[in-house]
């Protein structure tokens, strides 16, 4: 038990080394970066004079290190800043973009994996026949296919031809939180089905390594049914690379999903990200990346965690 | 079959409260795809197009654009009287209008909001070095005085110097409250920008006219939605979920006009493409050499790249379109034909050594790429060797503030109400346009006081422009937005306004 404990500091310490990184690097490419909160505040009208001015007046001129000290002493006190532009907190404007973002990647990892599994364990269980086939030509279809494509289309057959759901955004004034995820269903599809192909074939991959194994024939020999044999003794063993894969898509709709919330004009973080960076709202870029880069962390922690208790060979 | 069933229950609900969302918003409220979030609703510090369209449904300003661009009362209740010295202008403020705090409207929020706008607005602080005085005159008139004459004043006073309380005059806005026709419900960023009706408005009078004339707010509500992707817009519009989209691409135009639920609409001469030579530093800072340029570059082959079709733009020697009262051809050389012979020549008597021409350029408005790319080639024709550098917005805008980083950027701007405004000729503005006969140029049209006078000198001004080629107009082109079934009354503006509309049923 103390083993374990000690395990688990080793790898908090490992995260916050990692974190602090973030925060070094994502500060200076910010800064580095060409562009100018001031300037694009002030818009084509500004001249120099003005935009130094307003520079001055958002703490903007001060020492690059002076800057750096103020953000960290900010983070240790939970405080991420102000946003440039949108007046309020970077906590309170990430806290707002939570909602679409969670519930967008919750609803693309269930299709995803909801397509895949079943999927990925058939093809693999009935290799070589023509099930086997079609499903790898989809998935090498669905995983070139670009999202922002696949979102297009289904606002043209499913808003526009059907009229069954919004084109875009996240609903207006007032609106009840089931129609808030009635404007989720469609870019949750695009991104579920881009995402189901890797894992499909991560999935297919992993099972046709293990129903190979003598433990698997073993089990048939011994006269286990075929649902037995794929689930019990077979996906156990092949949920490792299946894990990892799930996890890492999960990571990645965090902020990954960038180019579906622009399509449907969702306003989720990976939005608020790229209108930061437009802007160049120092705070909120630097704020939103190292939020995203905590739950990325977090996200393999619980992944390496997920391994001890599927497979108990699997050590920290 | 459970299993289906359930599946089938499930998209019927899911559809069933798509509808209620429709049918909520035929219920007096437009709907607007804007073409992104607004930096800031401070129209003041931040006077972009997008903040614009917003901001005139909350705040006035004393005077405001007709269809001619001339500037005609709003706030104000008559033009002003002016001193015959042309320094003293008093202003006389319609009597009876209330803000939306419910507070009324009177000389003090005048003379507290123009104080601000002349501290913190770019052309605020232009017309500041030159106001001497501004003050009250009793509850109902300010007097400004000037200590030279200033033709462009009206015309500044007509755009971002907008009027709010003077209580809520501060550094940073916190309260947005204006006399508008609408007052600011909630703002969520990147969602929604939410306005409703404001009862105790008090519309000028006289039929409506460009941005002047009665104002009337039949909406009960407007929603301004942050749509970023063009495409999503178009398909939005068509769906129905928007009643108006804005700046919609040129290829979209078929798409909506057959779509049965949304018309486009063209908005004329919306604005102008322009490339700014910088006359600071660099290369061009040789005039030959910058004349070279206007000859060398062939202007409808850069804007049919540009804009695909010519339903959506017109070529035209003249800084103002046809139809502007500034229009005229006064000055116009050099301009359009796209001749390598004639620019080559120029290149070789300014002994151009092959130093490339650093070409500034953004896709985030992909004209001004495209743009770039065909006056890449025909620079290339000519003579110069040219670096084209495409960066995003952000970028560019830093990148042209040092003069040691560029020699062209490509630009776009509206037609503004005086043609002094225009950026290029202010001396501080990228390109650093600043020449003797410019000087001699703009000061006869500052004397102007009569419009006639006023036009003779902006001939003037434009003959100068040519002559020292700060600039190389591009041509003019077309806004294309698009419009729902059902919803009636609208006029296309430059900064699309919804008062005077009635939202479909």
């Amino acid at each position: 038990m103390a083993k374990i404990a000690q395990a688990l500091l080793k790898r908090l310490g490992g995260m916050a080394i990692v974190l602090a990184l973030v925060v070094t690097v994502v500060f200076i490419i910010v800064r580095v970066t060409p562009g100018d909160p001031a300037a694009v505040m002030l818009g084509s009208d500004a001249t120099p004079a003005d935009i130094a001015q307003l520079r001055t007046k958002m703490g903007l001129d001060a020492p690059m290190i002076v800057q750096y000290g103020q953000f960290v002493l900010g983070i240790l006190q939970g405080d991420l800043g102000q946003s440039i532009f949108l007046n309020q907190p970077v906590t309170t404007a990430l806290a707002s973009r939570a909602e679409p973002t969670f519930f967008l990647t919750l609803f693309s990892i269930l299709i995803a994996v909801g397509i895949a599994l079943p999927v990925g364990i058939l093809s693999a269980v009935k290799r070589g026949t023509i099930f086997d086939q079609i499903v790898v030509t989809l998935t090498m279809i669905a995983a070139s296919v670009p999202s922002f494509w696949l979102g297009l289309m289904l606002i043209q057959i499913f808003a526009v031809g059907q009229g069954w759901f919004p084109a875009s955004g996240y609903g207006g004034p007032e609106t009840p939180f089931l129609e808030r995820l009635h404007h989720l269903v469609l870019p949750a599809v695009a991104l579920g089905i881009v995402n189901s192909a890797l894992i499909t074939r991560f999935t297919r991959a992993a099972m046709l390594d293990v129903l190979g194994e003598d433990y698997v024939r073993t089990a048939r020999a011994k006269g286990a049914g075929a649902g037995r044999v794929i689930l019990k003794h077979a996906l156990k063993n092949a949920m490792i690379p299946i894990i990892t894969v799930i996890g890492l898509s999960v990571a990645m709709l965090v902020a990954g999903a960038v180019v579906t919330e622009t399509v449907f004009g969702l306003p989720g973080v990976g939005n608020l990200v790229v209108s930061a960076v437009l802007r160049r709202d120092y705070p909120v870029i630097q704020g939103a990346l190292l939020t995203v880069a905590a739950i990325y962390v977090l996200i393999n922690f619980i992944v390496d965690m997920l391994y001890i208790v599927v497979d108990p060979r699997v050590r920290l | 079959m459970k299993k289906s069933a359930f599946v089938l229950m499930t998209l019927a609900a899911l559809a069933g409260t798509s509808s209620l969302a429709m049918a909520e918003a035929s219920d007096g409220i437009l709907t607007v795809a804007t073409i992104g979030e607004p930096p800031s609703l401070d129209v003041m510090q931040t006077p972009t197009d997008i903040v614009l369209t917003i901001d005139q449904h909350i705040f006035e300003t004393l005077y405001t654009y007709d269809a001619e661009w001339k500037s005609v009362p709003l706030l104000a209740a008559a033009m002003p009287t002016i001193s015959e010295d042309g320094l003293t202008y008093r202003i006389p403020l319609r009597e009876g209008v209330k803000f939306h705090d419910g507070s009324d409207f009177d000389a003090k929020d005048v003379t507290a909001s123009l104080k601000r706008w002349m501290a913190i607005n770019s052309k605020g602080k232009q017309v500041a070095t030159i106001v001497d005085s501004l003050s009250e005159d009793g509850d109902h008139a300010v007097i400004i005085k000037l200590k030279s004459r200033y033709a462009p004043l009206l015309a500044t006073l007509s755009q971002a110097s907008v009027i709010m309380p003077s209580e809520k005059v501060k550094d940073t806005l916190t309260d947005f409250i204006g006399t508008g026709p609408y007052e600011l419900k909630e703002r969520k960023p990147d969602q929604y920008t939410q306005l409703v009706r404001f009862d105790g408005y008090k519309s000028p009078e006289g039929a409506p006219n460009n941005y002047a004339g009665k104002r009337e707010a039949i909406a009960k509500e407007i929603r301004f939605v942050p749509v970023p992707d063009a495409n999503t817009r178009v398909e939005g519009l068509i769906s129905g979920q928007f009643d108006y989209a804005d700046s919609l691409p040129v290829s979209a135009y078929e798409r909506v006009e057959k779509s049965g639920n949304a018309k486009p609409v063209i908005f004329k001469d919306a604005g102008w493409a322009s490339m700014n030579m910088n006359m600071k530093q660099g290369l061009l800072v040789k005039k030959p050499l910058r004349q070279a340029v206007q000859a060398a570059l062939n202007a409808n082959d850069m804007m049919l790249a540009a804009f695909s079709d010519d339903r959506f733009f017109s070529v035209d020697g003249s800084i103002f379109p046809k139809g502007s009262f500034w229009h005229t051809e006064a000055g116009v050389v050099r301009y359009g034909e796209g001749d390598p012979d004639a620019a080559g020549k120029l290149l070789k008597e300014a002994g151009y050594d092959g130093t490339p021409l650093r070409l500034l350029t953004s896709r985030q408005y992909e004209f001004h790429y495209k743009i770039g790319e065909v006056a890449k080639a025909y620079l290339e024709a000519a003579g110069f060797k040219v670096d084209l550098q495409v960066v995003d917005w952000a970028t560019l805008t830093t990148r042209r503030a040092d003069p040691k980083e560029w020699d062209i950027f490509i630009t776009h701007s509206n037609f503004p109400g005086d043609p002094t405004t225009i950026n290029t000729i202010t001396d501080s503005y990228p390109g650093w346009y600043v020449s003797d006969q410019k000087t001699k140029a703009v000061a006869a049209y500052m004397n102007a006081t009569t419009d006639d006078a006023k036009k003779t000198a902006w001939d003037g001004i434009q003959t100068v422009i040519y002559d020292d080629a700060p600039l190389y107009k591009v041509g003019n082109f077309n806004a294309v937005s698009g419009l729902s079934n059902g919803v009636s009354g609208y006029e296309p503006t430059y900064w699309p306004h919804f008062w005077n509309v009635t939202p479909k049923k």
